[in-house]
């Protein structure tokens, strides 16, 4: 029982890093129905942004956060302005262009990355990255527990957006109808710039809280791309509350998998690709999907 | 003959082509042989992926798998006392089978999210792969002795290479063709006219990953060693998909083009150091540019530059100056 | 081959639910070899979810769909062409970059025919002669004008090979001497053997061609029988008063 305790405060505490790693490709989903690739380049870059602000001015990864994410957010804005914008909008869902576009923009991150810092793994070590907590007879390292508050924060920060600022209610809007809410009067263009940025900057944010959990390379970010897709996919695409849900399943997921069986832990990331491609096949609509079909096999007589 | 010759304009070309690698080890030396050999392996990848990608629209970029497939068998199967040429037709039949058990679930999606389900796909093979001991786990695998001969592995490539474009060019000239064009173009109308395009999508899929795996095998008779960073890497799946994306999807020449330009990228990036720390920004640039101007590739720009001065010419039907393909 | 005796299609209580919505509400009807039988209601009563079931492309939540005595429902839609039952779309959606003789051949290749050569190409010609597109054969699909690409349209299911063809609203967006010409090549379409279901707006049209037919308002059947008949039903008047049908539809 205890042990199952600790496995789940694990889990709980891996679903705040998945959530804000998710929200970030899951806003811009909603508003463009574009699938941003780019979205592992970004996260890369930012844990090197941060680990170079840790390196050069000994600034707290945490702290950082606040330097970082602003910059992504304008980042995220001139990558619409200068490659999104001109992509041909197709009503009938995400396209292939878009796709390879962004795709090609996370090949050119990487090179980014490997020009500036080269090729060697990096990692961040702060006074407390060794430091752990006992509770519950279980162990729970300080940076987790950390990032696990940075999420919840930025996760707060991101639902006051949405509910309360004009932006964050068009978001939301465009989300669930894009041509109502164009025939509101909302602009499209502007709030696709917007969206752009929050969720680089969200991507940027996951980056720097991964940063102080594990070493990176360039290469970094292809691993929680596809965790992020197969949240974004479980939680069902078009809902924000089912990416939180999402985040919760795979977390507990994967750590139970890795408490309660022989799985190696090198197979763990085969985990969650063979769950995305499960759940993409057999429930495209995601949990919301699947309680939807429930609910109608309860309701037909 | 001229019947023939209508319908494939770029016979003569293709023939002049395949004359020319044939008879290349008569008067070439090995370096160019070599890259010869590259560009063949290339086109078996691109030619071969541009059945299911192009002509039919399912961009996977989980490629490399097959790759992978073909080579690990053959190395395994040689090290049992296995002739490498018998290995080829099994490393073959196993990629076909497994392109049927990843088909079979993932057709079901549509566009991007079937592509990134081959990430995944392609992500689970190599992590998998790296872990089991059979296969040498991440350090690899190397050819029994004896089993080198470059001659003969370069003409089983070159000859790989030609089949795999005339099997390509025959089967998209029929009625196979047109099912794989409906398909891309309008998947729910090819199946309201009674196209049925999961059967043909597992077909193309199954055919093309055959081909795939026999250029593995043949590259791994080449090099003598291979390990899953070699053969299962998500770059190779990357370059499998940029040759054709690159050249003009969907169409005969485009991966042939794509071929032969990146195989004269990989020859001047590995001549130069500075320009060997950039591929991927050549590459990632490469993307961004053809998705944002010219989404069709080489082909695209060609067809485009035509259409334009055939409009300068009011007396040239447009009709003519049909695209090479 | 001797006709068999009974209906060619049986519909017995198909209903069809998305979610919350019921768009089919235990539809029955009873469609016989070499009718014109149309389905007629106001905007939004289920017309086209009602073809969607019948080929396939949608599966119905409940009921059944009888075809020459086999039933349909749970066959995908390329397994329903096969069997010789087809529908055009309403909204046209033609292989935009292939010419109108490939878009024929694809029906011709892959329908219920399954021809192949030169039978392929003595089919392709046959089909665009009788919808009259025979001069444009060799353009582009994109470049279609409307009326063109209903027929298109038909051709492409026709290339098929079918024994029932379900056109889903060929004469909207047409003009009164189109109009004629489709009503003519329905009628001919007819006199070939085949049978046919219709979708239509046009009630003088449906009034002129239609054996029978049955009206669906919200999903349920509120009449059928002959047009004299069926139109003149209070239901059916203030069904289509009610919601103000007018002669030219949506885009």
């Amino acid at each position: 029982m205890q042990k199952f305790v600790v496995v789940a405060l694990n889990s709980l505490l891996a679903a705040g890093l998945y959530a804000t790693m998710s929200y970030g490709l899951a806003v811009i989903y909603g508003v463009m129905r574009i699938i941003n690739l780019a979205h592992a380049g970004l996260m890369m870059l930012a844990a090197y942004a941060t680990w170079a602000l840790n390196d050069r001015f000994a600034l707290d990864p945490f702290l950082s956060m606040v330097v970082v994410a602003p910059a992504f957010f304008l980042i995220g804005m001139a990558l619409y302005a200068t490659l999104i914008r001109w992509l041909p909008r197709s009503s009938a869902g995400p396209s292939m262009q878009s796709l390879l576009l962004l795709f090609g923009v996370w090949l050119v991150l990487q090179n980014l990355a490997y020009a500036i810092w080269g090729g060697d793994t990096q990692s961040i070590l702060t006074p407390y990255t060794m430091e752990s907590v006992s509770f519950l007879g279980g162990r729970f390292g300080v940076p987790q527990i950390l990032v696990f508050v940075a999420s919840i924060l930025s996760l707060v920060g991101l639902n006051l957006v949405l509910r309360r600022t004009y932006l964050g209610k068009a978001i939301r809007a465009v989300t669930q109808n894009r041509d109502a809410s164009m025939l509101s009067g909302v602009n499209a263009g502007q709030i696709a710039a917007v969206a752009f940025g929050i969720g680089t900057a969200f991507a940027a944010m996951a980056g720097s809280m991964l940063s102080t959990l594990y070493a990176f390379t360039p290469d970094f970010g292809r691993s929680f791309l596809l965790k992020a897709f197969c949240i974004i996919v479980l939680g069902g695409m078009e809902s924000f509350t089912g990416v939180a849900v999402g985040a919760l399943v795979l977390a507990f997921i994967e750590n139970f998998a890795s408490a309660y069986t022989s799985i190696p832990v090198s197979y763990q990331d085969a985990i969650s690709f063979t769950l995305l491609v499960v759940v993409l096949v057999a429930a495209p609509g995601g949990l919301p999907g699947l309680w939807r079909m429930l609910d109608r096999r309860v309701m037909a007589r | 003959m001229t019947a023939v010759l209508r319908r494939h304009p770029m016979l003569p070309v293709g023939v002049a082509f395949g004359a020319f690698l044939l008879l290349a080890p008569v008067f070439a030396e090995r370096g160019t042989e070599n890259d010869l050999w590259n560009m063949s392996f290339f086109l078996v990848l691109a030619a071969a992926w541009n059945l299911l990608g192009g002509f039919a629209g399912q961009v996977s970029l989980g490629y490399s798998a097959f790759v992978g497939i073909g080579a690990y068998t053959t190395v395994l199967l040689a090290k049992a006392g296995w002739s490498p040429w018998l290995t080829l037709p099994v490393g073959a039949a196993l990629a076909a089978a497994f392109s049927v058990v990843v088909g079979l679930p993932t057709f079901r999606l549509r566009g991007p999210y079937f592509t990134i389900a081959t990430i995944g796909v392609g992500e689970a093979v190599r992590v998998i792969a790296s872990g089991l001991d059979f296969t040498g786990g991440s350090s690899g695998l190397r050819m029994p002795a004896g089993t080198f001969d470059f001659t003969a592995n370069y003409y089983a490539m070159v000859g790989l290479a030609l089949v795999t474009l005339a099997l390509v060019a025959w089967l998209t000239q029929h009625a196979f063709g047109l099912a794989l064009e409906a398909i891309r173009q309008d998947i729910d109308g090819a199946e309201a006219l009674g196209v049925n395009s999961t059967q043909v999508k597992l077909q193309a899929h199954a055919i093309s990953s055959a081909l795939v795996a026999v250029a593995g095998g043949l590259f791994a008779t080449n090099f003598q060693y291979i390990s899953p960073g070699s053969v299962f890497d998500f770059r190779l799946s990357l370059t499998i998909v940029l040759m054709p994306i690159v050249g003009g999807m969907g169409t005969l020449t485009g991966p042939v083009l794509g071929a032969m330009l990146f195989s004269y990228l990989q020859i001047k990036l590995l001549a130069s150091p500075a320009l060997r720390d950039s591929y991927l920004f050549i590459y990632g640039g490469l993307l961004i540019v053809v998705m944002l101007f010219e989404p069709k590739g080489i082909l695209g720009l060609w067809e485009r530059l035509i259409a334009l001065w055939a409009r300068r010419r009011p007396e040239q039907p447009v009709a003519e100056a049909r695209r090479a393909s | 081959m001797q006709a068999e005796s009974g209906p060619i299609l049986v519909v017995s209580s198909v209903s069809k639910r998305f979610g919350g919505l019921l768009a089919l509400d235990s539809v029955s009807f009873e469609v016989n070899r070499g009718e014109i039988f149309s389905v007629i209601g106001p905007n939004g009563a289920g017309k086209t979810t009602l073809f969607s079931c019948l080929v396939g492309a949608q599966r119905p939540t409940t009921g059944s769909v009888r075809f020459k005595g086999e039933e349909l429902s749970g066959l995908r839609n390329d397994e329903v062409v096969v069997r010789g039952l087809v529908r055009t779309h309403q909204i046209v959606k033609p292989f935009r970059d292939l010419t109108v003789a490939d878009n024929v051949r694809v029906g011709v290749l892959y329908g219920r025919l399954r021809l192949r050569g030169a039978k392929a190409r003595e089919r392709v010609d046959e089909v665009l002669t009788r919808t009259q597109l025979g001069t444009r054969a060799s353009v582009k699909a994109g470049v279609l004008s409307i009326g063109e690409l209903k027929r298109l349209e038909i051709a492409r299911a026709l290339a098929t090979g079918p024994d029932v063809l379900c056109l889903d609203e060929v004469m909207g967006g047409l003009n009164p001497a189109e109009i004629q010409q489709a009503m003519a090549l329905v009628r001919a379409l007819r006199d070939s053997g085949l049978t046919l279901l219709m979708i239509e707006h046009h009630v003088h049209a449906v009034a002129g061609l239609s054996d029978r037919l049955v009206v669906l308002n919200f999903g349920k059947k509120i009449a059928e029988g002959r047009p004299a008949e069926a139109l003149r039903e209070p239901a059916v008047v203030a069904a289509y008063l009610g919601h103000e049908s007018k002669e030219e539809t949506r885009a």
